[in-house]
């Protein structure tokens, strides 16, 4: 009785324990993202005061109005979604076959080129910018949304790729075997049979980076020198000037540039957690 | 006329030659077995014949083309994989009729087809399911289907039973064999169960290590194998092999085994031809071959090891020659081990071996 009742307490305090610890995580996570919503429906006068408040005193959209109609964010979000667009429709046109490649197909020089694509991602993201800079330059593609993509591209397709390799491997062979003998031809048994069993792992390797195309900050601010071709992240940024601080517009930009990712992940989540398990555990 | 042909087939990944000058024929609507164990290269000659591999040499030739270079859809032949490789995101009508889909069948004529396969096979009422929804016999019907649907020149089956669990796979078999008697189609079957072989095949072919050991029926593979892997390999329990040295005695010709210290007097036409006195040989011989009985001048000595009933019979292992061998018994006999015992051999069953080649003498 006594054994039991100490070890219901034991269970107890450790249950308490492990659901604090996950409290403060989610706390240290959602709380930056709540006080930026706080800070931007506050008038700009409330955000910078004497007194620290949490909850605003009075709520306003004027932020989001301002930031859309005065500010260039409109341009920019356009801009962004153009270069993770064609990030991911590259990846998707090129890397889909890559990986699908590499998957079924022993050829000279396979294991080298995977391993490459692994080494581009193990040097850090610094070192690749002033060659990609001075290539750019030199194609004319330096300041284009087109240009970007194509540098995320570089950093992005090895990750597409070897993701989505995985999730093909997990494919059975035999199945386009059958497709082969039932009359289609290997890219028809690739599309017809094995993408749409890869449909999830496929969708999710693209979420992952779009999401990554979408938040790029560095490359954007290095390889993109006018409105025409910024992104939100370089934009938001370049509004922080030497005498003025706008809280209230960096606030509302940052929540309106978390929406697509959130949007993006609520409506895959389901499909993404079903491609992701089913790429681990094969078969 | 024969609907499949290999002459000379060669395969090899890399250095590592997996298929060594492969020559068959089959005739129309025969049942050809592919039997060998794991790694003697029977599913890999179903893929060249299949044409989801490139042969490194020699012809496949279906009917009267020569089709080593015809893509495997254009080779009019249906395959049911170990697998059975259905496509999960289609309902079973549309895997069933895929490949009359892909062939641009008008789409009534398609419903009709995959139906009356469905009916034959009993899943008609499975065809809105995923294969996912199925249980194992199940899918195994309609990887069958997919294959009868096609209607092709040749069926080419690739262990088809070997996930199924032992009840099931001897129902299947039965219903395969029903369904070959029926549809008459030519077909490869490629198994490393004997019984598969000799229950369904009208002829087989006992590979091993890229070669084929023999090709016959398999009446004929299990009477008379070609060499002592074929005798060994078929038949359970195996066969069982006594060496020693064949003598011409004072009462005619002899098998003498266990150091010269025991003989099995044969009749003249159980002799294996052409084969001089005084050399060593191997004897095979069946376990059902041999029998209680002091009586017969042809007879085993030897001493029991184990007495193992199983129901119909009881197999009794005897130490021979210091060799055991096996004798199919009749239920109940009453022997213990450690005594001693005769085992008659019926001498116009017997097959003998090459002690160095093992090939047949």
């Amino acid at each position: 009785m006594m054994a039991q009742a100490t070890r219901s307490r034991s269970k107890l305090f450790w249950d308490v324990a492990s659901y604090a610890l996950l409290l403060l995580l989610a706390f240290i996570c959602i709380a930056p993202i709540v006080w930026t919503f706080l800070t931007s429906i506050k008038f700009e006068a409330d955000i910078v005061t004497r007194e620290m408040h949490y909850i605003p005193p009075r709520v306003t959209f004027e932020n989001y109005v301002r930031l859309w109609n005065q500010s260039s964010y409109p341009v920019l979000v356009l801009n962004s979604l153009v270069v993770t667009s064609v990030t991911v429709l590259i990846c998707l046109f090129t890397g889909t076959i890559a990986s699908y490649a590499f998957s079924r197909f022993q050829f000279r020089g396979r294991t080298e080129l995977m391993l490459g694509y692994l080494v581009v991602r193990m040097f850090p993201a610094v070192l690749m910018i002033i060659p990609l800079f001075i290539v750019m330059r030199q194609v004319g593609l330096l300041d284009s949304t087109i240009g970007l993509a194509i540098a995320y591209t570089s950093f992005l397709l090895p990750l597409f790729v070897w993701m989505l390799k995985g999730f093909f491997d997990a494919a059975p062979k035999e199945l386009e075997s059958a497709a082969r003998i039932d009359g289609t031809t290997r890219l028809g048994a690739m599309f017809r049979i094995v993408i749409p069993i890869a449909r999830n792992g496929l969708l999710a390797t693209c979420v992952f980076v779009a999401i990554a195309a979408w938040n790029e900050f560095l490359f954007a601010l290095m390889l993109t020198t006018s409105q025409g071709s910024r992104t939100w992240p370089v934009g938001l940024q370049l509004m922080v000037g030497e005498f003025q601080l706008p809280w209230g517009m960096l606030a509302a930009g940052g929540m309106i540039s978390i929406l697509p990712v959130v949007v993006l992940f609520a409506i895959v989540q389901r499909a993404m957690v079903a491609g992701i398990t089913a790429g681990a555990v094969k078969g | 006329m024969s609907t499949l042909t290999l002459r000379g087939v060669r395969k090899s990944f890399g250095l590592l030659e997996v298929l060594h000058n492969v020559d068959l024929e089959l005739e129309d609507g025969g049942f050809l077995v592919l039997l060998g164990p794991s790694g003697c290269g029977k599913s890999t000659l179903l893929s060249i014949i299949a044409g989801l591999e490139p042969a490194s040499g020699g012809d496949v030739l279906i009917g009267e083309r020569v089709v080593n270079d015809v893509h495997p859809k254009d080779r009019n032949i249906a395959m049911v994989f170990q697998s059975y490789a259905l496509y999960p995101t289609m309902t079973v009508e549309r895997n069933m009729g895929f490949g009359l889909e892909m062939r641009g069948v008008p789409t009534a004529e398609r419903d009709g087809k995959v139906l009356d396969a469905a009916r034959l096979l009993q899943v008609e009422h499975l065809l809105a399911r995923k294969p996912g929804q199925l249980s194992g016999g199940q899918r195994q019907r309609v990887a069958m289907g997919r294959a009868i649907v096609r209607d092709p020149e040749l069926f080419l089956f690739d262990e088809p039973l070997s996930n199924l669990d032992a009840k099931l796979r001897v129902e299947m078999r039965t219903e395969i064999k029903r369904l070959h008697d029926r549809l008459g189609t030519t077909v490869v079957y490629v198994t490393h169960d004997q019984v598969e072989a000799m229950t369904l095949g009208t002829r087989v072919a006992v590979m091993r290590e890229g070669v084929i050991q023999q090709l016959a029926d398999p009446q004929t593979i299990y009477d008379r194998p070609a060499n002592m892997f074929v005798a060994g390999f078929i038949g359970s329990p195996a066969m069982n092999f006594i060496s020693g040295v064949l003598e011409a005695g004072p009462g005619g010709p002899a098998f003498v085994y266990e150091a010269g210290r025991l003989r099995l007097s044969l009749p003249e036409p159980a002799m294996p031809r052409g084969v001089a006195m005084g050399r060593p040989v191997i004897l095979g011989t069946r376990p059902e071959h041999l029998t209680l009985g002091s009586g017969s001048a042809a007879r085993l000595s030897g001493t029991i090891d184990v007495v193992e009933p199983t129901g119909p019979d009881t197999m009794v292992v005897a130490m021979i020659g210091g060799q055991p061998v096996t004798a199919r018994l009749p239920p109940r006999v009453a022997l213990r081990p450690g005594e001693p015992v005769e085992l008659a051999v019926d001498t116009s069953a017997l097959n003998f071996f090459d002690p160095e080649s093992g090939e047949r003498l």
